[in-house]
């Protein structure tokens, strides 16, 4: 009896040793780019290209850091990313969280056939309207800044955003609206004081994927903004590369002070970050 | 975490009640119109009007100053006589072909290795996921580095087996291969998603198939796959939209050789963005763009034509 039961546990720390001997190689595989990235932007240009490979810098060269940082003006970068994930954020705030209540606490004719349509859009490829766009906004002089991608989140451009505030405004029981309208609310009152309070945690996830979305967005950018005192983070790596190319550790302390906010936001909010993508996977299904 | 949908108006009672209803029903109407004109306006301004400008733009010859010439199918004509206009399609397709079946395998693949019961499991889950919330051009640059095959460290670790390594980005055969590696580098984000339809999946599915001696590919084949299938078609067209779009890591990592080396990587899009942006050929470019609406428009209903034969709705069923 005692050697079959014994029999078995050892059959099971075999199988979890076996598992876990899977999961840590992947694990090696997926990380490893990472840690590389991190090791070369700490070593001189010469370790960096040292054969056979110098894998833990010596010395620790961090004044790569601030000297890529003065060379190319990334602070400006920083500055100007965040006005433009800040300028984005309330604009999608404001809108996707009005379109959502419309498309899910009140039941008018057509609403459903609407958001069909509006999911739909996600489906037509990006390139397929923009000419007409950027003839349109150059029409209007606002090519060159940040206007073009900017006006259009208060309009609620997006989708994403919308969609998933619609899923979690549905989830709130119909009684908390009743009982507003009961006290004579209207539904503007009702969506501003009772539903957007209930909402925070669904906002807080709007917001974060927002900022994440313009922390790493480089196609926008690419094709309004040409002056380089404008240009965002993604584009100021791109200038980084095209510059320093021989210079590795300079390029890699830049990737790597581009990708450390974002890992270090995802530390912080690593639930609303989970859920809010599953909640795009499973959330609608018909 | 998932949210229930109902999106099922309630039964409309007795018709008699719609008398003296009507004044309700219009200012919900008008009420709901309100709350989603937002969307509604920027509907008509920055898709609908752009969409059907497109078409127009492509029979016609604009560069963006002066107002559009009618030309006729000429455009499309030219189209079809540009040897680079074909090699973008190829290469594009080429991208989509490999990519799309290789990151659902290693997402899915990935997913169930998260979803064993082991210990450590948020930790694994974590590595697994952060490379695709680094920034698309971070990776592009990390990329470009450890696949550099004079002074790049995947070279040299392959000296030391004894394989001599390819060129990789700076290689006509490797670097559409290299472009699929870094795109399945990122694939936490469907990764996730099969996460959570995993999780959701019943136990007791698998428990009385076990019962009935059912092994763990039978189990996968017959129950996993198939309660999964909306969210696999939920990934794939989400995959395909991105890939027909294929634009950012191949426009960072070419740099100064765009499409190259040779005419290895250039994208559909990235042609495109060359014919309207540096040439101001808007015309030309519309009825690429046009084309590209229709081709992923062919794919779409195909795929949703398909999908009624393979994904399966546990409500219907």
């Amino acid at each position: 009896m005692s050697v079959a039961i014994n029999r078995r546990t050892r059959h099971k720390l075999g199988a979890s040793a076996g598992k876990h001997a899977v999961l840590i190689l992947v694990s090696v595989v997926l990380g490893f780019p990472l840690l590389w990235m991190a090791l070369t932007s700490l070593k001189t240009n010469h370790q960096a290209l040292a054969v056979p490979p110098v894998w833990i810098p010596h010395p620790f060269v961090w004044s790569n850091y601030p000297d890529f940082i003065s060379a190319v003006t990334f602070p400006r970068f920083v500055l100007n990313t965040l006005m433009y994930a800040a300028t984005t954020i309330v604009g999608v705030c404001i809108s996707s969280s009005l379109v959502a209540y419309g498309f899910s606490r009140i039941r008018w004719r057509g609403r459903d056939f609407l958001f069909k349509v509006m999911v739909s859009t996600l489906l037509i490829p990006f390139f397929a309207t923009l000419i007409p766009l950027f003839v349109m906004y150059k029409r209007f002089d606002m090519v060159g800044w940040y206007l073009p991608l900017i006006v259009p989140t208060f309009l609620g451009s997006s989708i994403f955003s919308t969609f998933l505030l619609r899923q979690f405004f549905m989830t709130l029981p119909q009684s908390v609206s009743d009982a507003a309208r009961v006290d004579g609310a209207n539904e503007f009152t009702i969506f501003t004081r009772v539903i957007l309070p209930m909402s925070k945690p669904a906002l807080a996830t709007v917001i974060l994927f927002q900022f994440v979305y313009c922390w790493n967005d480089y196609l926008g950018p690419l094709i309004y903004i040409d002056n380089q005192v404008w240009y965002p983070v993604s584009l100021g790596l791109t200038l980084i590369l095209g510059t320093y190319t021989t210079n590795w550790p300079w390029v890699m302390a830049a990737a790597c002070a581009a990708t450390l906010p974002i890992v270090v936001l995802f530390f912080f909010a690593q639930r609303t970050f989970i859920a809010g993508i599953a909640i795009q996977g499973t959330g609608d299904k018909g | 975490m998932s949210i229930p949908v109902t999106t099922k108006a309630a039964p409309q009672t007795a018709k008699m009640r719609k008398g003296p209803n009507r004044p309700r029903i219009q200012r919900r109407t008008r009420n709901g119109l309100l709350f989603v004109s937002p969307w509604l306006i920027g509907f008509l301004a920055f898709f609908a009007y752009p969409f059907f400008a497109t078409i127009y733009y492509s029979f016609t010859n604009f560069n963006g100053v002066q107002s559009p010439k009618w030309v006729g199918f000429a455009n499309y004509t030219a189209l079809f006589h540009d040897p680079l206009f074909g090699t973008s399609l190829f290469n594009t397709l080429f991208y989509t072909v490999f990519e799309l079946p290789l990151s659902t395998a290693a997402a899915l693949g990935l997913a169930l290795l998260l979803n064993q019961n082991v210990r450590g499991r948020g930790i694994y889950r974590t590595i697994f996921y952060i490379p695709s919330i680094v920034p698309l051009v971070a990776s592009c640059l990390i990329f470009v580095w450890i696949f550099n095959p004079a002074t790049g460290i995947v070279n040299d670790l392959l000296n030391d087996v004894h394989i001599q390594g390819p060129g990789w980005f700076f290689s006509i055969a490797w670097s559409k291969p290299s472009l699929i590696l870094l795109g399945l580098w990122g694939v936490g984000q469907p990764m996730v998603i099969y996460l959570a339809g995993l999780q959701s999946i019943p136990a007791q599915l698998y428990e009385v198939a076990a019962l009935d001696g059912a092994g763990a590919w039978h189990r996968f084949r017959h129950i996993t796959i198939p309660m999964l299938s909306p969210v696999i078609l939920f990934n794939v067209i989400l995959q395909l939209v991105a890939c027909f779009s294929y634009f950012t890591q191949a426009q960072v990592i070419e740099g100064g050789d765009i499409g190259g080396p040779g005419t290895s990587t250039w994208f559909y899009v990235q042609y495109l963005y060359e014919q309207a942006f540096q040439f101001l050929k808007l015309g030309y470019s519309s009825a690429m763009a046009f084309f590209l609406f229709v081709i992923s428009a062919i794919v779409m209903v195909l795929l949703f034509r398909s999908s009624s034969r393979w994904v399966y709705y546990a409500s219907e069923g």
